[in-house]
């Protein structure tokens, strides 16, 4: 009896006891060797030379709205354009290059107001 | 007295005998002759003087085989006289130094009894001749003793810059029966050959000139190069390369040529040759002026716009018709008439002559072709080809006209209606202006959300030529906020390929700022963002007075 009182008491103590706040953590995003920024922020495109589609990584010291820019390697007229909302860290997005000309390109990450944060070029092929 | 009269008879016969005038030696052309190809026929020929009678004539001469070459020979030796004809290839004379070298007597001297074997030394461009010819009986004076059949060479890569001096006569050996050698002369000193035309012309570069290869629309390798003679032959053709430029060999001097120049294999920008910056002038001339080329009113600078903008043709200028068949063209409505607007898949183009493309006589625009490289003049051997596309009225793929008779008087102009009032008399039309837009695509709601920003006022039509990625995408909707005006249009000129804008036929109603055009796309397979599914090429706008906007995408 005494046994069954304090596991009463004991499961109301808890039950009284204010929750704790659930701590979500990201799932761990592998990024790749050939992907691996060292500075805080930057982009890198897993090959210089690209057919169809390559993987990037956008890697950002905070999370926000943020531009990939594509511009002609020649001439450097912007010729694509997407706003992105990444998180802080490593971003492994995707470039799709099938519809642009064979040639040389920049690809550009810029913040919403088109400061310059990081630049790479590459080919396609 | 004796001894006297002696002496003084001495004296007269010597002086007598020095005092004779000498014989000749004449060589000289039968034909005239004009250009490379020709047959040059050569008479040799005796001519006394002083009552010598020749009996045996005898003479060398030389001519350079690079720019001649042997044919034939007949003897023109009388009837029962002797004749004989020697030659050597790869020798040339060595006149004797320090004496004339029209005394043949004393040449022919300096052959025989001094010079050896230092007469006459190897030189592969000439050629040596000698004719021998004798007689029982006294030559005819003036008689000829052989005539010789050369056909002319092209002096290109001869190292021969003219035909001066290609024939010597080197020495002569005229005597008398009893062996009297008779002082001779040559004439002339050498033949020489003036005014002799075609030819190989040897290198001819043909420089290309269009706005499309200054823009870096592309390079000279989309075009190609026929060339042809009078008779409609063609004797040469290629392409360019990348710097527009193309060397043409195989076309002789002194030759008329045509020449023409087309865009080959009909490359994609041929799509983006056409837009509303066109539209706008073509409905502007049909507005204001309706003027064909002898019109009194205008708002184009050049005659060659009335005949690119008349695309629907007929010759009868530009009008409403031709305007409406390129805003079709641009709305993507078949229309079912016959145009001759360039687009993507059909080039409709001109060329000609830089330095008079476009130049506007007896009522009509001309496209001169015709060149002839003349191998005196260098400069004759630099052809400049300009090169324009039908529709293409503000030039933006074409060469603009540099003649002066192809430009519209300023007095023309000034009467035109309010499409130039901002513009100075006579300014170009052609002026653009730059401005800030963004063009930017998100996924939204899981769908991409492809936004055409604007805060350009005074736009009254614009145009973006758009691209995507039909694996990845598939285009849902174009949503227009233009204002409520606005003739807009969308249309997918082939897949992948879309084209939406708008357009104000009056001049009065703008394009609203903010979105006026966003395009949803759905996506065909799970992706986390956008970068090159969707790319701009065409992106331009147009304001009331005709100028165009190039936008500036941040």
């Amino acid at each position: 009896m005494k046994k069954g009182l304090l596991l009463l008491v004991f499961l109301i103590i808890v039950g009284c006891a204010k929750d704790e706040d659930f701590i979500q953590i990201d799932p761990v995003q592998e990024v790749p060797e050939s992907l691996e920024i060292f500075d805080l922020i930057g982009i890198k495109l897993e090959s210089a030379i690209v057919h169809d589609r390559v993987a990037m990584n956008v890697k950002l010291e905070t999370s926000g709205y943020y531009r990939v820019k594509i511009r002609h390697g020649l001439n450097n007229e912007l010729i694509s354009q997407e706003r992105i909302e990444a998180k802080e860290g490593d971003n492994i997005l995707k470039v799709y290059v099938s519809s642009l000309d064979k040639s040389g390109y920049l690809i550009q990450l810029t913040d919403d107001d088109h400061n310059l944060l990081g630049a790479e070029s590459f080919v396609v092929q | 007295m004796k001894k006297f009269l002696t002496f003084l008879v001495s004296v007269l016969l010597t002086l007598s005998t020095y005092g004779q005038d000498p014989s000749e030696i004449n060589y000289s052309p039968v034909n005239d002759v004009s250009k490379v190809g020709d047959t040059l026929i050569m008479k040799f020929q005796y001519f006394k003087k002083d009552g010598n009678s020749l009996t045996l004539g005898q003479f060398d001469f030389e001519y350079n085989n690079k720019l001649l070459s042997y044919i034939s020979h007949e003897s023109q030796a009388p009837t029962g006289a002797s004749f004989a004809r020697n030659n050597w290839t790869g020798y040339k004379f060595n006149p004797k130094s320090n004496t004339d070298e029209d005394d043949m007597d004393v040449q022919y001297n300096w052959w025989r009894n001094e010079a050896g074997n230092s007469s006459y030394s190897t030189s592969s461009d000439w050629s040596v001749e000698r004719i021998t010819v004798q007689s029982s009986s006294a030559y005819p004076s003036d008689g000829e003793f052989v005539k010789y059949k050369f056909k002319i060479k092209d002096k290109f890569g001869s190292n021969y810059s003219d035909y001066n001096n290609i024939i010597k006569v080197n020495w002569a050996n005229y005597q008398e029966s009893d062996g009297t050698q008779i002082q001779t002369i040559k004439n002339p000193s050498s033949q020489s050959l003036s005014g002799i035309q075609g030819g190989n012309a040897g290198a001819v570069t043909i420089n290309l000139f269009s706005k499309l290869l200054d823009n870096n629309v592309s390079d000279g390798t989309d075009y190609s190069y026929v060339i042809k003679n009078g008779a409609g032959e063609t004797v040469s053709s290629g392409d360019f390369d990348a710097s527009a430029q193309a060397s043409v060999s195989g076309l002789e001097n002194d030759v008329q040529y045509n020449i023409s120049v087309s865009i080959s294999d009909l490359p994609e920008y041929l799509g983006e040759v056409v837009t509303v910056s066109d539209l706008a002038l073509v409905f502007a001339e049909a507005i204001g002026a309706g003027s064909g080329p002898s019109g009194n009113s205008t708002t184009f600078d050049y005659y060659i716009q009335d005949i690119i903008a008349d695309i629907v043709g007929g010759d009868d200028g530009v009008n409403f018709q031709d305007s409406y068949e390129i805003l079709a063209y641009l709305q993507g409505v078949t229309t079912g008439n016959t145009n001759y607007i360039t687009k993507a898949g059909t080039v409709h183009e001109y060329s000609g002559i830089k330095e008079t493309y476009g130049a506007y006589s007896n009522n009509s625009v001309t496209f001169a072709n015709t060149f002839t490289a003349i191998d005196s003049d260098q400069s004759s051997k630099t052809i400049n080809v300009a090169h324009g596309l039908r529709g293409d009225v503000n030039f933006s793929h074409s060469y603009e006209p540099s003649v002066s008779s192809g430009e519209k008087s300023t007095s023309s102009q000034a009467t035109s209606q309010s499409f130039r009032v901002s513009m100075a008399p006579g300014a170009k039309y052609n002026e653009t202006e730059t401005a800030n837009l963004d063009l930017v695509s998100e996924i939204v709601d899981g769908k991409v959300h492809f936004s055409i920003n604007s805060q350009v006022e005074d736009m009254i039509g614009s145009q973006f030529n758009i691209e995507y990625n039909t694996n990845v995408l598939t285009l849902e909707n174009v949503i227009f906020d233009t204002g409520n005006e606005m003739t807009n249009f969308s249309n997918i000129i082939e897949e992948g390929k879309v084209r939406v804008g708008s357009f104000d036929q009056n001049f009065t109603q703008v394009v609203k700022t903010g979105t006026p055009y966003k395009l949803v796309f759905t996506p065909n397979e799970e992706i986390q963002n956008t970068s090159g599914l969707i790319t701009f090429r065409v992106k331009e706008g147009v304001k009331a007075d005709g100028t165009q906007i190039k936008f500036n995408i941040q």
